[in-house]
């Protein structure tokens, strides 16, 4: 399991009919990702990248082709099997947080957790997090008491409770001000980093891109561009 | 990194599907409460609804059962005695000799005699038709209070001359004490007023004003005679339970008197009075199925607030789907939210409906004294919270299940719809919402059955909801479709605020139709009450035939026949040939060869198991008819032969046929014939009450009474009364003016009771409207934000909506208004033959009722909307 990819996709297409037109999202999609890499999907609005992650994520169904999550071909799973796997493998930070408005920070962050059943102290691993992302007096706020960079920082928490081994994140700083998105995406790699997942993130940004050790560039439903970036470049930008 | 292995699972696809991480009931509960809280205003709705029904629900059942207890309590001061039997004729040498032998062992009895007679307070005045009570004083009641006023013991009131009556009486003839009255052939004093009565619900043919006399006083009078029209009743007391005396066997006792007195109405301390049971029982449970549609019209709403609520949830569930959720753990946070809904509503009905218990006796007060004793029943709050929280689970079913079809990737893409989908895609999807409907009405038959205590009944009911809904929903869908065709039309040009209004209706979202069906539920149901109690006798007595008659004569004697008819014949205002039958009182016994009491009869058929009137009639009377079989004749040789012509309805009830032998008893002597034919009467014809017709002779010697009719215009009644009763004081005179007016009192105290359930309809209805608006609050925010950016003023707005709630009103009415009056029609001509012409002045009051109600309920739930910021609004888009 070590060796194979953590993400492998084969002829993926994604048709949708809006009434009597049919719109092809995704025309034959092929690329993997191996453990650990850090992969930014580009491309501009309307080219599929969104849709593309949230067929990794198992939020719908291909029209044709396969994906297969850490060895798993989620393609031909059920609702609840796919649910089960995002609660336990895959963490997902979203544009618009998303987080739900009648749980606490804290609440929000251990419903994955939860949710997947696993065992052990799930509060004290939310507290970890909490103050990972600098919120650790902030846990018993409701998201409407918290302002967009904060909301997006229980989000990031939230995907990282499992400890997924793929982490999917739909433009993490669209909604936020260059500062906050600046600081949202170095919290989002220095986390990474320390749990070890696999992180594949959707933006159109140029110089978010640049965080990635590999750009995937999309137009038209169709992959143009697939560039590895050097770790080294990385290091200096993010770290410092 | 070492607790990594606590987190993270590696396991194959399908394990997945074998495994079920669950949310934990805290955490769901959490969700639920806090969401429920947070949509306090709209689920305040769904709670009043809920808490409606059931506390219709719970005040009828509640009072029911607290009624029958009191009434068991009372049981004996209720029936005056430990136990009673009640027949209609004389006893028999035979009973008397039971009676005594009971006498013998220590068990004391008393007759009571009650009957209708004509009562006269001068020769001035029209004689009244009063209910005679005969007493023996000494020994009347066993049990119980006898009051009279002035106070005194009744044994040294009622003296042969004497008799006591009741105030109505005195206030109508003006009567002072010692002022003397007329009853048969004897004149009595007025010795007082009856002031408590204790046996006066188990009585018998009570109609009129209350006259009680002793039994010295009844013989003067010679009003009861063999074949009379009048009630025995013997009242026994058991000897007190004494050391060393064997205790009396109540079951043993019953069964000697049941032998004695066949056919006899026995009742004993240990039950409610049958006649009342049987009465309290169709009451309850008419009452709580009316109670169960308020309740269904508030799930009804309870199922919209909550498809308006998960719609607006629908980010949450796909963000919880996103992250991990399955449906079915999403479904427990919902499932739990309608039950602290339903449960709290049903609560809150709970409370309301211990409430209304207390109101029904002030309601009662007049005919049943008892019924204020009443307390807290805990029973019927049971039911009542089971069948709110239950009806509420129902009808949230749908959308509870819904919650499977959000796809998590609404988050990610909003505009990812589906396209139009394929007949057998849609008939695939509609298998789980059939099978929700299914079960629902299911539900619903569960509920009706439990609380009527009859499987048949609640399919009746779930079969008349069905109906019901589909008219109710036809009609509403015309009528939008026709008001959408008038307000798109070109022939009229309809102001910008009339076309706003009207679009309100027809937008995605808004439950116009389902607000319809509630409202109309409501008003159909209040006006159809109206209709048939408002219009029945009246038109009863207006579409009556010509030839009915409308003054009847009882206890004529044969002598007084042609006497009779002379005076009739001579009066003013004779609109018909007057006639007069003989009849034999008779009791069905065997039928081919089968006991009566073999047979299951039930509701209004159980009439054949009592006495029921036979004559001689040598010709087909009439506007009779045979439907079956031959009439007899000389020619064929039947006209002396034990042969029998049966009614039709009892030939049904007792599944009799041309051929069949019956044996029936008459005054106690077994007579036998076999059925040759099966006839019809016309309703309006005095013939219309015989069961039995026989060849000419076949009942002589059988004691026989005579009753005559006559159609006389109604001015000249009074006149008639004045004659017949100065030639034959016993003949009774029943002017059918008389017993309507009866009639209209007691329908108008059942109407009491059954607005006041139905107010509880129309009260769930406005809340549906109320929810139902306040389900599309946000959109409607939105609209008025951008219709004020972009310039209408808060007038026109108010207008827009005034139009769309008046439409509404106006279309719920219309639509309530025309099912009422057809159901209206239907049941007066289905079951009083009655014609009624159409009531155009209730159902215009009705249609504006309902509009200011729509106008009222639309405008509570759109406060404050006018009043918000449209920059605000706009900006959180």
């Amino acid at each position: 399991m070590a060796d194979s990819p953590v993400i492998a996709v084969e002829g993926v297409t994604k048709s949708i009919v809006n009434g009597a037109r049919r719109v092809d999202i995704l025309r034959g999609i092929d690329f993997s990702v191996e453990r650990g890499q850090f992969v930014a999907l580009m491309g501009s609005s309307g080219s599929g990248k969104s849709t593309l992650l949230g067929l990794l994520a198992g939020l719908d169904a291909v029209s044709s082709g396969s994906i297969r999550v850490d060895g798993a071909e989620i393609t031909k799973m059920g609702e609840d099997a796919l649910a089960l796997l995002r609660s336990r493998k895959i963490g997902f930070v979203f544009q618009s947080f998303n987080l739900i408005p009648t749980l606490t920070a804290e609440e929000n962050i251990l419903l994955p957790f939860e949710l997947s059943g696993a065992k052990g102290d799930g509060r004290q691993r939310a507290q970890e997090l909490l103050m990972q992302v600098g919120l650790e007096h902030r846990g018993h706020h409701y998201p409407v008491q918290l302002s967009g960079g904060e909301q997006q920082r229980v989000a990031l928490a939230r995907a990282f409770i499992t400890r997924p081994s793929l982490l999917l994140a739909d433009e993490p700083t669209g909604n936020l001000d260059s500062s906050n998105g600046r600081h949202i995406l170095e919290l989002l790699v220095r986390i990474n980093r320390k749990e070890g997942a696999t992180l594949v993130m959707v933006t159109h940004d140029a110089a978010l891109a640049a965080y990635a050790d590999r750009s995937i560039l999309m137009r038209d439903g169709l992959i143009v561009a697939d560039t590895l970036q050097t770790p080294a470049e990385l290091a200096t930008e993010v770290v410092g | 990194m070492s607790d990594k292995s606590r987190f993270v699972v590696n396991k194959s696809p399908e394990a997945y599907t074998e495994e079920a991480g669950t949310l934990p009931w805290a955490l769901a509960w959490r969700i639920a409460w806090r969401e429920s809280r947070a949509s306090l205003g709209r689920f305040a709705f769904v709670v009043a609804a809920v808490a409606i029904g059931v506390a219709a629900l719970v005040g009828v059942r509640g009072f029911s059962n607290l009624f029958e207890t009191v009434l068991l309590k009372e049981a004996r001061n209720l029936m005056a005695a430990d136990l009673s039997v009640r027949v209609f004729r004389l006893p028999t040498p035979e009973q008397e000799n039971a009676l005594q032998s009971l006498e013998k062992e220590g068990i004391i009895y008393t007759q009571v005699t009650e009957s209708v007679s004509m009562l006269s307070a001068g020769p001035e005045t029209v004689p009244l038709l009063v209910s005679v009570k005969a007493v023996d004083p000494t020994l009347y009641p066993f049990y119980g209070e006898f009051r009279a006023k002035p106070a005194g013991k009744l044994q040294d009131i009622l003296q042969p001359d004497a008799v006591l009556v009741a105030e109505d009486l005195m206030i109508r003839f003006e009567l002072e004490l010692g002022d003397s009255i007329r009853l048969g052939s004897a004149s009595f004093r007025v010795a007082g007023t009856v002031e408590n009565e204790p046996d006066r619900m188990t009585g018998s043919l009570n109609a009129g004003p209350r006259v009680l006399m002793s039994r010295e006083a009844l013989e003067r009078t010679g009003l009861i005679t063999e074949g009379s029209r009048a009630a025995q009743r013997f009242l026994f007391r058991f000897p007190a339970a004494e050391p060393g005396k064997p205790v009396v066997n109540v079951e043993q006792v019953r069964e000697r008197l049941k032998e004695a007195f066949p056919g006899a109405m026995i009742s004993d301390f240990r039950q409610v009075h049958p006649a009342i049971q049987r009465g309290l029982q169709s009451a309850t449970t008419f009452l709580s199925l009316v109670s169960l549609i308020a309740l269904i019209v508030g799930s009804l709403g309870v199922g919209m607030a909550m498809q308006a609520h998960l719609q607006q949830k629908l980010d949450s569930i796909a963000i919880m789907k996103a992250v991990g959720a399955r449906s079915n753990q999403i479904l427990r946070i919902y499932g739990l939210q309608t039950l602290i809904l339903g449960g709290t509503g049903a609560l809150l009905g709970v409370l309301v409906g211990t409430g209304v218990q207390r109101v029904f006796p002030l309601l009662l007060e007049r005919n049943f004294p008892v019924a204020a004793q009443i307390g807290w029943e805990p029973w019927s709050a049971m039911q009542g919270i089971a069948t709110g929280v239950l009806s509420t689970l129902l009808f949230t079913l749908p959308s509870l299940l819904d919650i499977r079809r959000i796809r998590p990737n609404v988050i990610l893409r909003r505009e990812m719809e589906e396209g139009r989908k394929t007949w057998k895609e849609r008939l695939r999807e509609s298998r789980v919402p059939l099978a929700t409907g299914f079960l629902i009405l299911l539900g619903i038959g569960a509920i009706a059955s439990w609380l009527s205590n009859s499987v048949r009944l609640g399919a009746y009911f779930v079969g008349a909801i069905v109906v019901a809904l589909l008219v109710l929903n036809g009609i509403g869908w015309l009528l939008l479709q026709g008001l959408k065709r008038i307000a798109e039309g070109k022939t009229f040009r309809l102001s910008m605020t009339v076309r706003q209004g009207f679009g309100n209706l027809y937008r995605p979202g808004n439950h116009a139709r389902a607000a319809l069906v509630a409202l109309g539920v409501g008003v159909t149901f209040t006006l159809t009450v109206y209709l048939v109690q408002g219009s029945m006798l009246a038109s009863m007595v207006a579409s009556a035939p010509p030839n009915m008659p409308n003054v009847f004569f009882i206890n004529v004697q044969p002598n007084q026949q042609d006497e009779l008819l002379r005076i009739v014949k001579s009066q003013k205002g004779l609109a018909g040939e007057p006639s007069v039958r003989s009849s034999v009182s008779m009791r069905l016994d065997q039928i081919g060869g089968k006991k009566l009491d073999d047979f299951q009869l039930e509701g209004f058929d159980r009439r054949f198991q009592r006495e029921r009137n036979g004559r001689e009639a040598a010709e087909l009377p009439a506007g009779t008819t045979l439907v079956d079989g031959s009439w007899w004749s000389k020619a064929a040789g039947t006209a002396e032969a034990p042969v029998v012509s049966i009614a039709e309805d009892a030939a049904k009830a007792l599944h009799i046929q041309v051929g069949t032998r019956i044996r029936w008893v008459a005054a106690g002597q077994p007579l036998e014939a076999m059925v040759v034919a099966i006839h019809k009467t016309e309703e309006s014809r005095m013939d219309a009450g015989f069961d039995y017709l026989f060849p000419p002779g076949r009942l002589s010697g059988l004691p026989t009474i005579y009753f005559g009719a006559v159609r006389m215009t109604p001015a000249d009644v009074p006149a008639l009364q004045r004659a017949v009763y100065g030639a034959f004081p016993s003949i009774t005179v029943i002017n059918i003016a008389d017993v309507l007016a009866i009639v209209q009192e007691v329908l108008d105290q059942v109407t009491i009771f059954v607005e006041f359930i139905s107010f509880f309809a129309i009260l769930a209805g406005v809340v549906i409207l109320s929810a139902s608006i306040a389900g599309t609050r946000f959109r409607r925010i939105r609209e008025v934000a951008i219709l004020k950016t972009l310039g209408a003023t808060r007038s026109r707005l108010r207008g827009i909506f005034s139009v769309e709630f008046t439409l509404l009103g106006l279309v719920a009415g219309l639509m309530g208004a025309l099912i009422a009056s057809g159901f209206s029609a239907l049941v007066l001509q289905r079951f009083f033959d009655a014609q009624a012409p159409f009531p155009w002045q209730p159902i215009a009051v009705c249609i504006v009722a309902t509009v200011l109600i729509a106008n009222v309920a639309g405008w509570l739930a759109s406060l404050r909307i006018l009043d918000q910021k449209p920059l605000v609004v706009l900006r959180g888009d």
